[in-house]
């Protein structure tokens, strides 16, 4: 009897904290489709209670929001499939090393990792600069390059760590190199890790807000978060149409996370430096 | 000088390589190439010019410690450096404590707490432009959810931010609610713990919360460390957006952390020195808070 009301008591607390969690999120989809210019109301409103979806139409036409949906996109679609190339190569890379060599690289990639990227800021700016891709897409699709970030290659690394020595040595004993033991082995064997890099590489480049705003000037390139950002200067108190381009902004970001959730909640996580993998 | 000198050594060695280890290095050569080029030269260069003077038109000149002693002196960054310490102070042990509560109470096996587990991820993931502007909602003083819930159970329902140190508690506020890196980290944590030693307690007659302080405690404390570390540097650097997006650093100066100071002296005033020295003075601040905390923690560690 006790144990029971102890565990209905368990779930209640669960649920409670949960919906602490969700609660913020969904109070901002509820006033997304509230009337503008509305007397606000008295008492918290737990349903739309006239659902206003004109409101999201209507973002889009007050600022340029399709375009910056489009660089957003843009943005995506080139940073997200280059990081899953250099950072599977990297991660494959560093498990083939010799073992002293694995070491000072694993430790060179934690110590980049704890580098706090506003110490980057202005000098990236002007690596930029000289590369001729400030003031462009390039700019914000500059970090795929190298793997966006040490973490990914990390993941990688684990991943391809948990292979047997056994295979990739039989691979190269039948003549593999390198690169068809990365496309035949590696990338098939890998694609959990795949999916949830792919996911955090998304997450990563879709919600970058710092970047656009250091380096990038011209309107005609500024990306969603600048949109919804330059919709919060015109108007800071016009809520429902803030909550509709933050509900925008948020909801490819929600599902992906929805789709993948078994991920994040064990092999995404850099706890895993401390499992001795 | 020394750099050309290595290059020598390592081609020759590059070149007596056996033909798979060259190709490997080859598929490191991005990874390498780019985290040099847009992350450890960029913050290396900040070190060095925190000691000269530099607005970026011409070439820096060596002014050795004035930018530092014009960091000390200026009220200004004085007080943001005060205000991102308040905020670490607060953040940090209650997103860490919030995180270990989470994961002690969630750690369940279950569809259910499956579910409550990824509910806590959720605000996680959320882009953070979108993130602050929702909480701008929920915080509005007059008719936000927040207050309405507060008011409706006979609470006081504080500005937030409209007065200075509400607004600078809202920025810790949201940032308790995005701690999913930490949760996951410690579940791992705890899932690492044999259950034999619970049971070994049992035996002996150990309470919960002996067993807590005696086992889970100092066998997490690695987890804890690593996460404290990750935690100065990741949820200072996360005030950038929601200061920028939501108050600007207002009311007054209240809520300007270093991330806003850093983008103000870097990009608006354009005065580089003294940006680098502000950076190379807080870094080395949360340095020391950093092996201070390591002692306390590896002293916990020991116990064991």
């Amino acid at each position: 009897m006790i144990a029971t009301l102890k565990r209905v008591l368990h779930w209640l607390t669960g649920f409670v904290l949960a919906a602490m969690f969700v609660l913020p999120l969904y109070w901002a989809v509820v006033a997304s489709l509230r009337q503008p210019g509305l007397p606000p109301s008295p008492a918290i409103e737990w349903w739309p209670v006239a659902a206003r979806w004109r409101n999201y139409a209507e973002i889009f036409e007050m600022v340029p929001l399709a375009l910056y949906l489009r660089n957003s996109l843009v943005v995506v679609l080139f940073a997200v499939p280059l990081t899953l190339f250099t950072a599977s190569w990297a991660g494959f890379a560093l498990s083939q090393l010799p073992r002293p060599a694995q070491r000072r690289w694993l430790m060179a990639s934690v110590v980049v990792l704890l580098v706090p990227s506003m110490s980057a800021w202005m000098f990236r700016y002007r690596i930029l600069d000289w590369l001729g891709l400030l003031d462009t897409l390039g700019a914000l699709i500059a970090p795929a390059a190298g793997a966006s970030s040490p973490l990914f290659v990390l993941l990688y690394y684990w991943t391809c760590r948990r292979i047997p020595d056994e295979v990739y040595e039989s691979a190269r004993l039948d003549g593999a190199n390198a690169w068809t033991i990365w496309q035949k082995i590696v990338s098939p064997l890998a694609w959990p890790t795949t999916a949830g890099v792919l996911v955090l590489a998304f997450l990563l480049y879709w919600s970058d807000f710092t970047s656009p705003v250091l380096y990038i000037y011209r309107p005609d390139l500024y990306t969603l978060p600048i949109g919804v950002q330059l919709l919060n200067q015109m108007d800071r108190t016009n809520f429902p149409l803030l909550m509709a381009g933050s509900v925008v902004m948020m909801l490819p970001a929600v599902v992906l996370f929805a789709l993948t959730q078994r991920f994040f909640l064990h092999e995404l996580s850099i706890g895993r430096l401390l499992e001795g993998e | 000088m020394c750099y050309h000198a290595r290059m020598r050594f390592r081609l020759p060695a590059l070149r007596s390589m056996p033909a798979y280890q060259r190709q490997v290095c080859l598929f490191l050569l991005p990874y390498a190439l780019g985290t040099l080029v847009l992350t450890v030269l960029p913050a290396l260069a900040t070190l060095v010019i925190a000691f000269t003077r530099y607005q970026a038109v011409s070439p820096p000149t060596w002014a050795g410690l004035e930018n530092l002693q014009r960091a000390l002196r200026s009220p200004y960054i004085r007080t943001v450096l005060h205000n991102s310490f308040f905020f670490l102070a607060l953040a940090v042990p209650l997103r860490l404590l919030g995180a270990l509560l989470l994961a002690l109470l969630l750690q369940r096996r279950g569809r259910l707490f499956g579910l409550y587990r990824a509910a806590i991820y959720l605000p996680t993931v959320i882009p953070e432009a979108a993130y602050a502007l929702i909480w701008t909602w929920i915080l509005n003083p007059l008719y936000g959810p927040l207050n309405l819930v507060l008011r409706g159970l006979g609470l006081p329902a504080p500005a937030w931010l409209a007065e200075p140190w509400s607004a600078r508690l809202s920025i810790v506020i949201l940032s308790l609610f995005q701690i999913g890196e930490g949760f996951v980290v410690l579940l791992t944590g705890l899932q690492n713990i044999p259950r034999s030693y619970y049971e070994a307690a049992a035996v002996d007659g150990a309470s919960g919360w002996q067993a807590f302080f005696r086992i889970t405690l100092p066998l997490l404390a690695p987890w804890l460390l690593l996460l404290v570390l990750r935690d100065l540097i990741v949820s200072l650097q996360n005030t950038f957006a929601p200061s920028f997006i939501m108050t600007y650093g207002g009311p007054g100066f209240a809520t300007t952390f270093l991330p806003l100071l850093v983008y103000e002296l870097a990009f608006d005033v354009v005065d580089l020195g003294l940006a680098s020295a502000t950076l190379v003075l807080a870094w080395a601040l949360i340095g020391l808070t950093a092996l201070g905390i390591w002692n306390i923690l590896s002293g916990l560690r020991r116990q064991e």
